[in-house]
């Protein structure tokens, strides 16, 4: 066990808040800013080989829109990190109040595409709300949690907790974006671990969850209900016999254009499965397998080696937290993280469901590269503040 | 206001002071979220082992096989088709050939996996043609995405533009460059030729190890069906890569090179192929005239005697083979495919040559005749009464003659000359009271002679016949009455009527045997196969198909010399048959008419309406036969007034020799 914990000090709203600015960007946490910079250009070097042939005449189309998106996602992260992430806790019915509010505009205003209503048109940029919904939907379920903190091992606050959560993980499913709605979920779980939640109770959820999931994908067909689109079973159970056009030809596909990457990959010109397009989706959804075709095992292991960094730095960014919030926040945005990565690079490589989620920092689609930078922020606050606590003397 | 949950629950008791509330505790890191800190991280470094050990399996481990699996993925072999041989008539007249067409071929394989009905419609409205049919086939095609379908063929210029430009909206359609079969002689020989057309999955089936492949052309009929081997060559192989939407991003690499079908050559002369066919319209013309208006069909073969080769073989009603091209269009093919329409149509498709079943009539006399004298049953210069009619069997059954105003002695030459049927009549009866064995006596000769089976012509197809005999009648019926062999069954055989069929093809077969002397000739169609001479180059013939040996028939050469008398006279005496139509030709012709009663349905008569069929079968010249043909005008009156002038036709065209106008006698 790593004893950092002290003897309990007071808080003191006085202090040298004259040097307050330079002690708060000196205790940022560089490795986790360093790596984060380095996904953002990696992710942008990986997207304009991918996607290169994409747009006839163009080659850096998304490049430069990827571009973008990450300045505006940077200018996220600094605004993320200073805002005092204290502040959503305290009004956290307003920041679930904005997290359900963005959710329904999805469903009033978006506009269909592949079958799916994810996207709200903003007129220059494409928005899909339910990527920054992720910061702000474990921000809120956190708040909710904290301020109960006494009480979290009470049967009746987990649940009202995992009722608020529902509801925009249903709007999410519905979208539908089943594997958002899993992120989300999984966030829900990782903020109901580090708040405190019991173990009994944390089996006995999982419990549940498993029942849940094997009611909608097994017993409830069996009755004759169908909740989840033929479809969207096909993928989750990996049945190859379900939907033999579709889904495996994607998987199928995936798994070649992984595999024929081979050590050092075929290059942009010669990954013959992304330029003629036998990789369905492959700027966003399987972008990992196109990244794999192009730059092998050495190109795919520098970004997974790059994403165990994020996970390490953010891991202990939750024992450097300087209130129970900001540590169950801290393991929440962190633990959704993981799940996003290991689900959309499992997907490609076949040990994962097939969903269609984006792979962070890489995946063009500007809304994931914001919501991904203020992550990073939110993490990067909750780092400068609880050293600046730990540095303050009682 | 809240206290940290990670505190360990103290037992209440009195020994400390209660937690001051306006002390706020401090966050601090315990051992309990140190602990859950430290399991997420186990299950993070477990993830990424999950995932890293993937990649190496599938990047390292095995990627050379996923590599060649992408590689595979973007090269395509593709068919090259074979233009087909050409088919060449006797004097290497261009009969069928090809004409460069355009195609539209759909890649079920590359089609879109959703909106797969949309494009098959907006395929079938750009293409004009039936999008419920298409779909139907591309769900059929589903499980094997290797081979094209072809939507339609010859597709006009604006349609292939509009395709090339909308590329995009139309994945898996492909537009190929394929070979049309072009029929220089539009309707002629339409039967014979047959037609092609996309292989069949039953086809496909039986056929696959003969490397017919899912697309391919073959013959459906006729000669294109019977050669289809040695026209349709042997497809070329080339490869090109393709995206995942089946467009073309490298041109067409030839890697084995196609082989263009052999030329046919066919023993069908199509000059008089188009006399045939014009004659079988005159004779046609000429029933309508004797007002005979249910004349609506026929068929005229023309033999060498000498070998058997065809020369000429026509069936009307007929239709031209270009309907099966193309664009084909399902009202044209309706008389060839709808029962209903076809036999409105009196059934074009029909080879009456081979495959139209008719009673012979008095053409089947210098059968009896032979197989009587072989039997010994009269002798040729017997002298027989010929009556107006005659009377047979226990219930005094009268048999009456075509001719009611005759009533003299008559030779075999003689009764044949004028077609007595009485005469016949007496020989029939004598076979009948010649007791059980000879009552199949004239049936053996018969079946000796080809009726009752196929001839053997090459291309298949034909009919058997009916040849009765007095098994048959056991073994077909099922009432004593109907099982009984009468008299009157021998006596009706003896002039060709009652239960007995032949094709045309039969009985011009054995009118051959008649005009050489006597030998057994089998009839074919296809002389040989050869590699088509280009410019400067001859043709060099890779396989000769010879005719079948003529086989002896045993016919007695005294008793074939009466018979032939008797035709000659047929021809020539004043009392000929059809003496109006050949005794002013220049070139000798005998030849025996027939007016042959058969069942025909019309609508308006009793069912068991009868309506004459006119025959005339013979050759020239006399004594040294080159030409030998039958004559077929269904519902066409007597043959001496329809088939015996079309016959003359023949003659004329293959003798270059005009005949003088001729004098048309209605006689049997």
């Amino acid at each position: 066990m790593i004893e950092l914990a002290q003897q309990p000090r007071i808080h003191t709203a006085s202090g040298r808040a004259e040097a307050a600015p330079i002690a708060f960007v000196r205790r940022l946490d560089w490795i986790l800013l360093a790596t984060a910079f380095a996904l953002v250009g990696y992710g942008l070097w990986v997207i304009a080989g991918i996607t290169r042939y994409d747009v006839p005449g163009d080659e850096s189309y998304y490049v430069v829109r990827q571009g973008v998106a990450a300045a505006i996602g940077i200018a996220g992260l600094f605004v993320a990190a200073v805002v005092p992430v204290d502040l959503a806790r305290r009004h956290w019915q307003l920041v679930y109040g904005a997290t359900l509010g963005l959710m329904i505009v999805v469903f009033v205003a978006a506009e269909t595409i592949r079958g799916s209503k994810r996207w709200i048109d903003l007129g220059f940029i494409q928005f899909q709300p339910s990527e920054l919904g992720k910061v702000l939907f474990v921000l809120a379920i956190a708040g909710f949690l904290v301020d109960r903190a006494g009480r979290v091992t009470r049967w009746r606050t987990i649940f009202t907790a995992i009722g608020l959560g529902a509801a925009p993980i249903l709007l999410v499913f519905l979208q539908p974006d089943l594997g958002t709605a899993l992120v989300y979920s999984a966030a829900l779980f990782a903020v109901l671990f580090f708040v405190g939640v019991r173990w009994r109770q944390l089996l006995a959820l999982v419990a549940i969850g498993v029942i849940g999931v094997s009611s909608v994908l097994w017993l409830l067909p069996g009755a004759g209900i169908q909740v989840l689109k033929p479809y969207q079973a096909a993928r989750l159970t990996l049945d190859p016999g379900a939907d033999p056009g579709g889904i495996t030809y994607n998987l199928n596909q995936s798994i070649t254009a992984v595999g024929s990457g081979g050590l050092t990959g075929r290059g942009v010109v010669e990954a013959s499965q992304t330029r003629l397009d036998y990789l369905p989706e492959h700027a966003t959804d399987f972008a990992f397998a196109s990244l794999a075709e192009q730059r092998g095992f050495v190109g795919s292991a520098i970004l997974l080696l790059l994403y165990l960094l994020v996970v390490w730095r953010g891991l202990r960014v939750v024992t450097v937290a300087g209130d129970l919030y900001g540590a169950v926040v801290a393991g929440g945005l962190v633990f959704a993280f993981l799940f996003q990565i290991f689900v959309n690079v499992g997907m490609t490589m076949g040990v994962a469901p097939v969903t269609g989620i984006p792979l962070p920092f890489v995946t063009v689609g500007g809304s994931s590269m914001v919501a991904n930078l203020v992550l990073i922020g939110v993490l990067q606050g909750i780092h400068a503040r609880g050293e600046l606590a730990a540095r303050r003397p009682s | 206001m809240s206290s940290n949950p990670y505190q360990p629950k103290r037992a209440p008791s009195g020994r400390f002071l209660p937690p001051d509330p306006r002390v706020h505790e401090p966050h601090r890191l315990t051992p309990q979220l140190a602990l859950r800190v430290a399991i997420l991280g186990v299950v993070a470094l477990v993830t990424f082992a999950v995932l890293f050990f993937r990649l190496w399996s599938l990047q390292v481990l095995s990627g050379d096989e996923h590599l060649s699996a992408a590689q595979d993925n973007q090269l395509r072999l593709v068919r090259v088709e074979a233009p087909r041989g050409p088919i060449l008539d006797r004097r290497g007249r261009v009969v069928v050939s090809n004409v460069a067409g355009t195609a539209v071929q759909l890649w079920v394989g590359d089609m879109p996996k959703e909106g797969r009905y949309e494009l098959v419609q907006r395929l079938a409205s750009v293409l004009n043609v039936p999008p419920r049919a298409l779909a139907r086939e591309v769900e059929d095609r589903r499980g094997d995405p290797l081979s094209p379908i072809t939507v339609k063929t010859s597709v006009g210029e604006d349609q292939v533009n509009y395709l090339y430009e909308h590329q995009a909206e139309f994945p898996g359609v492909e537009i190929v460059q394929i070979y049309l079969r072009d029929y220089a002689y539009a309707a002629l020989a339409a039967q014979i030729l047959g037609y092609t057309g996309e292989i069949s999955p039953e086809e496909l089936k039986r056929l696959r190890q003969d490397g017919y492949r899912g697309g391919d052309r073959i013959g459906k009929a006729g000669i294109e069906s019977a050669y289809d081997s040695y026209l349709r060559g042997r497809a070329g192989l080339a490869q090109i890569r393709v995206d995942s939407l089946g467009r073309p991003q490298s041109p067409l690499e030839l890697r084995q090179e196609a082989r263009p079908g052999y030329a046919l050559r066919l023993t069908l002369d199509m000059r008089l192929q188009r006399a045939a066919e014009e004659a079988l319209a005159y004779g046609i013309d000429l029933a309508h005239q004797n007002k005979k208006w249910a004349a609506n069909g026929g068929a005229i073969v023309a033999l060498d005697p000498r070998d058997g080769a065809v020369l000429a073989m026509a069936s009307a009603p007929t239709y031209k083979p270009s309907v099966y091209v193309g664009r084909v269009d399902p009202k044209k093919l309706e008389p060839l495919l709808d029962e209903e329409v076809a036999r409105r149509a009196n059934y074009p498709g029909l080879n009456r040559a081979l495959a139209g079943l008719y009673p012979p009539g008095s053409t089947w006399k210098p059968v009896t005749a032979l197989a009587g004298m072989q039997e010994h049953v009269f002798s040729p210069y017997e002298s027989l009464r010929c009556t107006p009619f005659a009377t047979y069997g226990l219930d005094r059954q009268e048999f009456r003659n075509w001719n009611p105003y005759v009533n003299r002695l008559m030779t075999l030459p003689e009764a044949l000359a004028e077609s007595c049927d009485t005469y016949f009549y007496e020989i029939g009866n004598r076979f009948y009271e010649g007791g059980s064995e000879s009552r199949g006596g004239m049936q053996q000769w018969a079946r000796r002679f080809g009726f009752g089976g196929a001839t053997g012509l090459d291309i298949g197809g034909e009919a058997d016949g009916l040849l009765p005999t007095p098994e048959w009648r056991r073994k077909t019926f099922e009432s004593d009455w109907d099982r009984a062999w009468n008299p009157g069954d021998s006596i009706q055989l003896a002039i060709g009527q009652k239960d007995l069929l032949v094709t045309p093809l039969q009985l011009t077969a054995f009118y051959a045997m008649l005009a050489n002397g006597g030998s057994i000739v089998t009839p074919h169609l296809v002389s040989d196969v050869e590699q088509p001479g280009g410019k400067g180059s001859p043709r060099v013939v890779l396989r000769r198909f010879a005719p079948r040996p003529l086989q002896p028939s045993g016919v007695d050469p005294a008793a074939l010399s009466a018979v032939r008398d008797g035709l000659y006279l047929a021809t020539h005496s004043v009392t000929g048959t059809s003496s109006g139509v050949f005794s002013n030709y220049s070139v000798p012709i005998s030849g025996k008419t027939g007016t042959a009663e058969k069942v025909v349905p019309l609508p308006g008569y009793p069912s068991d309406h009868l309506e004459d069929q006119s025959w005339w079968c013979g050759w020239g010249p006399s004594d040294a036969a080159r030409l030998v043909v039958c004559a077929l005008i269904e519902n066409g009156g007597h043959g001496s007034s329809a088939a015996a002038p079309a016959a003359l036709r023949l003659f004329e065209r293959y003798f270059g020799v005009k005949a003088p106008p001729t004098v048309v006698v209605d006689t049997d």
